[in-house]
C-alpha cells in the first residue's frame, strides 16, 4: 500500500502559513475600535417595527440588479492623503456584489455567499480564506449591501437619523472579532440612493466609498456576468 | 541398503528436518519479522532520490497523520467547531494519539504568524535584501546609488500596496514593516489559499498525528480504539454526530486482512482445483493425500531457510511463494505416478531410475531462482531463496516421503492414460500451420506489449477506503489542480537552493503562477551570510527611506517603530549558524504546517504547490521531484523491471545451458525451446491483445518457465517414442494451471499478474508437449503409408 498520496494531504494545509502571516496584522491590534460617528447616531431598537426605518430599508434592499460608479478613499494613519481607488460596483441579488476597480489597476473583488473572491485582469483568481473570521466579515459586508434586516440585527447594533430625503445608517458590530476586522459601519444617502459608505476603524483610519449615479435593473449579459460573478 | 533400514532413515531424516524447521518457526517474532509496509520492498540502500524521499517521508511523521471530519446532519449547514474541539482533546488525551487539534481552532496560527512577523528582519530580510540587490545590478547604475534606489523603490511599492484588496486588513502591520517583508510573503502563499480553515461547508475538521508507525500493530488497533472511544464519548451528549476519518494505518490494516483473507480463500481454492483434477485423472483420490506431506515439507523448508536468510520478510514474499506449492508438487506427482518396470521393483531402484530427470528438473529451476539473489529489488532476493529453498526441500522431501510407502504408485483413471493412438487424427499439416503461426505470434507480438510499473500494483485496492480518503482530503484542501513537488538536499542549506532554484524556473514556465512553500520563510544561505556586509553598504538608508516615504505622501513619523528596529538591526546584524534559524522556528511549526518541510541531514526537504495540473518532469538539476512521482515510483520500478529482465533471460541462459549439459541433441533442444516458446507466445498473444504488463508479469513468466521446463524434461522420454506425455505431467501442468488459474482471479494485482501469466504458459507448455509427439507420430505414420 503506497503511502504517499495520503501522506501529501498535508500539502493542502500549506495555505494555513497565508493565513498565518496575515493574521500578524490583527495580532498587533489592541482593543476593537468604536466609532463615535456611529455611536453619537440615536439607537434605532427595532427597524423591522420602526415606521421611520421599515418602509426605507425594505425599498433600499436590492430586488433587481444594480450598477453604479463608485470612488473609494483609503486613510490610512501613516499617509496625509487618501488612497484613491475607483471603479464599478455590480449587484446581482441571488449572485451578490462585485466591485470591479479600474484604478489605480483593474481588479474585481466579488463577494457573496462563498466567501471573497479576487479576479486579476489574466482572469487568475484568488479566493479569501474560509475561516470563520474572514467569512463572518463578508457575510455582514454583503448583508449590509442587501439591507437584509433580519440578519443584520444579530450581527449589528443599528443607528440612524433621518433628515428629510437624507438619511444616515450606523452599524456598530456586537461580535468584537467582527469589529476588529471590518470596524464600524455608516451609510448614508437620499432617498433611495445609497450616497456614501464608510468602514471606519478610528478616526484616521477609514475607507469611504463614494457612489455616483445608480442604475437599477440593469440587464447584465452573460459575459458581463461570468466577468464580474462567480 | 535393505529396504527396513532405508525406510527408518527416510523417517528419521524427515522427523528431525520436521522437528528442526518448526522449532525454528515457533520462537519466531512474526510481528517483527514479517513485514506489511510495501515500502520495505524497496532496497535500504537504493539511492535513487526518488525512493530516499518516499523512505523519508514514509518512515517520518507525516505518515502519521490522520484527518477527521465531522458534521451535525441537524445542522448540516454549520460546521459543530465544538464537537471538533471536544474529539480533538479526547483524541490528544488517548495514549496512542501524539497531538491532535481542532483546525477551526487558529492559535497555532496566529502564533505561527507572530513568530515569523517578529523574526522578519532574520528570515525574510536576507532574501529581500538579495533579490532588491539583483534588480538593482540590473538597472545598470553605480553601487553607491543603490540606498536611494532602494528607498525610492520600497515607498512606490509600498504606495502600490495600500490599493490592494489586502492593504486594509495589514494597515497596522504595514507600520512596523513599509518594507512589505510579511505582506511579500502572505502574497506568494496566500495565491493558494482556499480552503484548509478548519471547516469546509458545514464540516468540521480535526488533524490527528499517532505516535507509532502506522504499519506496524501498535499504529493500527490501539489507535482505532481510541478513535471509537473518543466518538462515543462525543456521541453522548450529541448522538447524531456523524464521523468520517482517514489515516495510513486504516489502509496498512485492511491491507493486511485483504491478504490474509485472500491468502487463506485462494489456497482453499486453489487445492480445491487441484483436487478437481485429481479427481478428474486419479482412479482413487484418497491417494493424492500422500502429496500434502511433500508440498508441507517443502514449505516449511521454504519459510525456514527465508526466515534464517532475512531479517523482515514482506508478505507478499508468503503469498508467492506460496505459489510454490504448484512447482513443488511436480517432483511428488513424478515420482508417485511411475509404475514399477517389473512387479516388486524396490523404491531405490525406481528412484535411481527417475533421479536424472528429477535433478535435472530441480536444479536447473534452482539455479534459476538463484540469480534472483542478484536482483535489487528485496522482494525479488526474497522470492529467489524462498522458492528455491522450497524446491530443493520439495525434492528430498519427496524422494524420503514415498520410500514409506510399500507401493508408491498413484494409479490414473484410464481417461488420463489416454494417449490418442488410433483415435488421434491430428495431420501434419495443421500442426505445421499451428506451429508456424505460434512461431510468429511468438516472435512478433511480444513488440506489441506494453510496459508500466507502479508500486500501486503492491497495493491491496480498497475502493470503499480510496473513495473516503479523497473525499477528506478534498475537505482538508488537496485538488487535483495543484500539483505537488518536493526539493531535496543533502542539508538544508542545500536544499533550501535548490529550491530557489526551482522556483526560478517555475517563474520562467509560468510567469505569474501561483508558488507556494514554506521554504519562502527562510533565507537561502548565501543570503543569510550576506545579511551583514549587505546591511553595512547600506548606511544611509534610513534617511533615504524616510525622504521617499514623505514623497510618496507618507508621513515618515507614524513609522518610528521601523526606523528603530533599523537602527538596531545595522549596529548588530544578524548573524550565526544557518541552521539554527530552522531550529528557532521550529518549535512555531505545530500540527499541519510541521510537515511542510524537514531539515535534517541526510535528506532534508521543502515542499511546493503549484497551481495548475503541470506535468510532473522537473530538469535532474533542480532536485525536485512531483508527487505523483514519488507515488508511482514508475521511472524506479522500470529499472529494476530492467534488472529483472537481464537476469531472467541470463537465468533462462543458464537453464538451457545446463540442459544443453545433461541431454544432447534434439533432446535437449525439445526441452530448451518448450518452456522459452511457450513464454515467448503467451507474451506474444498478450501483447497481440494489447495487454500492458509489469515487473511481476516477468516474475510470473519467469515461473512459468520453470514449471513448463519440468514438463519438458519428464515427458523426454516418451516423446522420443511418439508417445504422449506421462500421466504425472498431465495432472501436474493441469494441477498447476488449475491453482494458478484460480490466483489469476486475485485482487491483488501482484498475484493477478503472476497467476494469469504461469496458468497461461503452464497450459502453452501442456499443448506443446501432448500435440508435438502425436503430430510427430502422425507425419511418421503419413511418410510410411505414402
Amino acid at each position: 500500500m503506497s503511502p504517499l498520496r495520503r501522506i501529501f494531504f498535508s500539502a493542502g494545509l500549506l495555505l494555513a502559513l497565508g493565513q498565518a502571516a496575515a493574521q500578524t496584522a490583527s495580532s498587533t491590534e489592541t482593543t476593537p475600535p468604536v466609532s463615535p460617528e456611529v455611536t453619537a447616531l440615536p439607537v434605532i431598537a427595532d427597524a423591522a417595527h420602526d415606521p421611520v426605518w421599515r418602509d426605507l430599508l425594505a425599498q433600499l434592499a436590492p430586488t433587481q440588479t444594480r450598477q453604479a460608479r463608485f470612488e473609494e478613499r483609503r486613510y490610512f494613519p501613516f499617509r496625509s492623503t487618501p488612497v484613491v481607488l475607483t471603479g464599478e460596483i455590480r449587484i446581482v441579488p441571488d449572485r451578490g456584489l462585485s466591485l470591479h476597480y479600474l484604478t489605480p489597476r483593474s481588479l474585481v473583488l466579488i463577494a457573496d455567499a462563498r466567501g471573497l473572491l479576487m479576479r486579476d485582469e489574466e482572469g487568475r483568481e484568488r479566493a479569501a480564506p474560509d475561516d470563520s473570521r474572514t467569512q463572518a466579515a463578508t457575510t455582514a459586508l454583503v448583508n449590509v449591501l442587501r439591507f437584509n434586516l433580519p440578519e443584520l440585527q444579530k450581527s449589528f447594533s443599528l443607528h440612524g437619523r433621518r433628515e428629510g430625503e437624507r438619511w444616515t445608517l450606523g452599524f456598530e458590530p456586537r461580535d468584537p472579532a467582527l469589529a476588529e476586522t471590518v470596524g464600524s459601519l455608516l451609510l448614508s444617502g437620499e432617498d433611495l440612493q445609497l450616497r456614501k459608505i464608510e468602514l471606519i476603524r478610528s478616526a484616521r483610519q477609514r475607507i469611504e466609498i463614494l457612489i455616483g449615479e445608480t442604475q437599477d435593473n440593469v440587464i447584465f449579459t452573460g459575459d458581463t456576468v461570468r466577468r464580474f460573478f462567480r | 541398503m535393505e529396504p527396513r533400514r532405508q525406510k527408518f532413515l527416510a523417517r528419521l531424516a524427515l522427523a528431525v528436518f520436521m522437528l528442526a524447521t518448526i522449532g525454528w518457526l515457533a520462537r519466531l517474532d512474526y510481528a517483527q519479522k514479517i513485514s506489511t509496509n510495501v515500502l520495505d520492498l524497496i532496497p535500504a540502500d537504493e539511492r535513487s532520490p526518488e525512493a530516499s524521499l518516499v523512505r523519508n517521508l514514509a518512515g517520518d511523521e507525516q505518515a502519521r497523520v490522520m484527518l477527521f471530519a465531522l458534521r451535525d446532519p441537524a445542522n448540516p449547514a454549520v460546521p459543530p467547531l465544538e464537537t471538533a474541539r471536544q474529539f480533538a482533546a479526547e483524541l490528544a488525551r488517548a495514549p496512542a494519539f501524539a497531538e491532535a487539534l481542532s483546525l477551526a481552532d487558529s492559535s497555532s496560527r496566529k502564533a505561527l504568524g507572530q513568530a515569523i512577523f517578529e523574526r522578519r528582519f532574520k528570515l525574510l530580510l536576507p532574501s529581500w535584501l538579495g533579490r532588491r540587490q539583483q534588480e538593482f545590478a540590473r538597472t545598470g547604475q553605480p553601487a553607491a546609488q543603490f540606498s536611494a534606489w532602494l528607498s525610492e523603490h520600497s515607498a512606490a511599492e509600498l504606495e502600490i500596496f495600500l490599493g490592494q484588496p489586502e492593504a486594509m486588513p495589514m494597515q497596522d502591520l504595514v507600520m512596523s514593516d513599509p518594507l512589505l517583508l510579511v505582506p511579500g510573503l502572505v502574497k506568494r502563499v496566500y495565491g493558494l489559499a482556499s480552503s484548509g480553515s478548519g471547516t469546509n461547508g458545514g464540516t468540521a475538521l480535526v488533524w490527528a498525528r499517532i505516535k507509532t508507525s502506522p504499519f506496524g500493530e501498535a499504529g493500527q488497533q490501539p489507535v482505532f480504539t481510541a478513535i471509537d472511544a473518543a466518538l462515543a464519548r462525543i456521541k453522548a451528549d450529541r448522538p447524531g454526530t456523524e464521523m468520517r476519518w482517514t489515516g495510513i494505518n486504516r489502509f496498512a490494516a485492511a491491507s493486511r486482512a485483504r491478504i490474509e483473507s485472500e491468502f487463506t480463500a485462494l489456497n482453499t481454492i486453489s487445492i480445491l482445483a487441484v483436487l478437481a483434477v485429481g479427481c478428474l485423472l486419479v482412479r482413487r483420490i484418497y491417494q493424492m493425500v500422500h502429496l500434502v506431506p511433500v508440498i508441507l515439507l517443502s514449505l516449511l523448508g521454504a519459510w525456514t531457510v527465508s526466515t534464517m536468510v532475512f531479517d523482515h520478510i514482506h508478505i507478499l514474499v508468503f503469498v508467492v511463494g506460496s505459489l510454490l506449492s504448484g512447482v513443488a508438487i511436480d517432483y511428488g506427482f513424478y515420482i508417485y505416478m511411475q509404475p514399477a518396470l517389473r512387479p516388486g521393483e524396490p523404491y531405490a531402484e525406481k528412484l535411481r531410475r527417475l533421479v536424472k530427470p528429477l535433478l535435472a528438473s530441480c536444479l536447473t529451476t534452482v539455479l534459476g531462482f538463484s540469480l534472483l539473489l542478484f536482483s535489487d529489488l528485496p522482494m525479488l532476493r526474497e522470492v529467489g531463496v524462498f522458492v528455491g529453498a522450497g524446491l530443493l526441500c520439495a525434492l528430498a522431501a519427496a524422494m524420503l516421503y514415498f520410500a514409506q510407502l510399500e507401493q508408491p504408485f498413484l494409479e490414473t483413471r484410464r481417461f488420463g492414460r489416454t494417449n490418442g493412438g488410433e483415435t488421434s487424427r491430428i495431420s501434419p499439416g495443421w500442426v505445421r500451420g499451428a506451429l508456424v503461426g505460434a512461431v510468429l505470434i511468438a516472435l512478433l507480438g511480444p513488440w506489441r506489449l506494453h510496459w508500466r510499473d507502479d508500486i500501486r500494483d503492491l497495493e491491496i485496492p480498497s475502493p470503499e477506503l480510496k473513495a473516503n480518503d479523497a473525499a477528506l482530503r478534498e475537505l482538508f484542501g488537496d485538488s487535483e489542480e495543484r500539483t505537488i513537488f518536493l526539493t531535496h538536499g543533502a542539508t538544508v542549506a542545500e536544499a533550501r537552493q535548490h529550491l530557489a532554484a526551482f522556483l526560478v524556473h517555475e517563474a520562467k514556465i509560468v510567469p505569474q503562477g501561483n508558488t507556494a512553500s514554506l521554504g519562502l520563510v527562510f533565507p537561502t544561505a548565501e543570503d543569510w551570510q550576506a545579511l551583514a556586509s549587505r546591511l553595512n553598504a547600506l548606511p544611509h538608508f534610513a534617511g533615504d527611506f524616510r525622504e521617499a516615504l514623505a514623497r510618496h505622501g507618507f508621513t515618515p513619523s507614524a513609522f518610528a517603530g521601523f526606523f528603530a528596529e533599523w537602527e538596531k538591526l545595522q549596529a548588530n546584524p544578524p548573524a550565526g549558524d544557518y541552521a539554527a534559524l530552522y531550529a528557532d522556528l521550529r518549535p512555531h511549526l505545530t500540527g499541519p504546517l510541521a510537515l511542510l518541510y524537514r531539515a535534517e541531514e541526510p535528506m532534508s526537504w521543502f515542499l511546493t504547490i503549484v497551481e495548475g495540473n503541470r506535468a510532473p518532469v522537473v530538469p535532474p538539476d533542480l532536485h525536485t521531484i512531483a508527487v505523483s512521482q514519488l507515488e508511482s515510483l514508475n521511472g524506479l520500478f522500470t529499472r529494476y523491471r530492467w534488472s529483472a529482465l537481464r537476469l531472467s533471460l541470463i537465468g533462462l541462459g543458464l537453464v538451457i545451458a545446463s540442459v544443453f549439459a545433461i541431454y544432447r541433441g534434439r533432446t535437449g533442444v525439445r526441452i530448451a525451446l518448450i518452456p522459452a516458446g511457450s513464454c515467448f507466445f503467451v507474451f506474444g498473444m498478450l501483447g497481440l491483445f494489447g495487454q500492458t504488463l509489469n515487473l511481476f508479469h516477468l516474475l510470473g513468466a519467469f515461473l512459468g518457465v520453470c514449471l513448463s521446463h519440468n514438463y519438458a524434461i519428464f515427458s523426454a522420454e516418451t516423446a522420443r517414442d511418439g508417445l504422449a506425455p506421462p500421466t504425472a505431467i498431465r495432472l501436474s501442468a493441469l494441477s498447476a494451471a488449475a491453482s494458478f488459474g484460480v490466483l489469476g482471479f486475485s485482487h491483488i494485482p501482484v498475484i493477478h499478474a503472476l497467476g494469469t501469466t504461469v496458468a497461461l504458459i503452464v497450459l502453452t507448455a501442456l499443448a506443446v508437449v501432448e500435440l508435438e509427439p502425436r503430430a510427430r507420430c502422425n507425419a511418421a505414420r503419413a511418410r510410411g503409408a505414402r
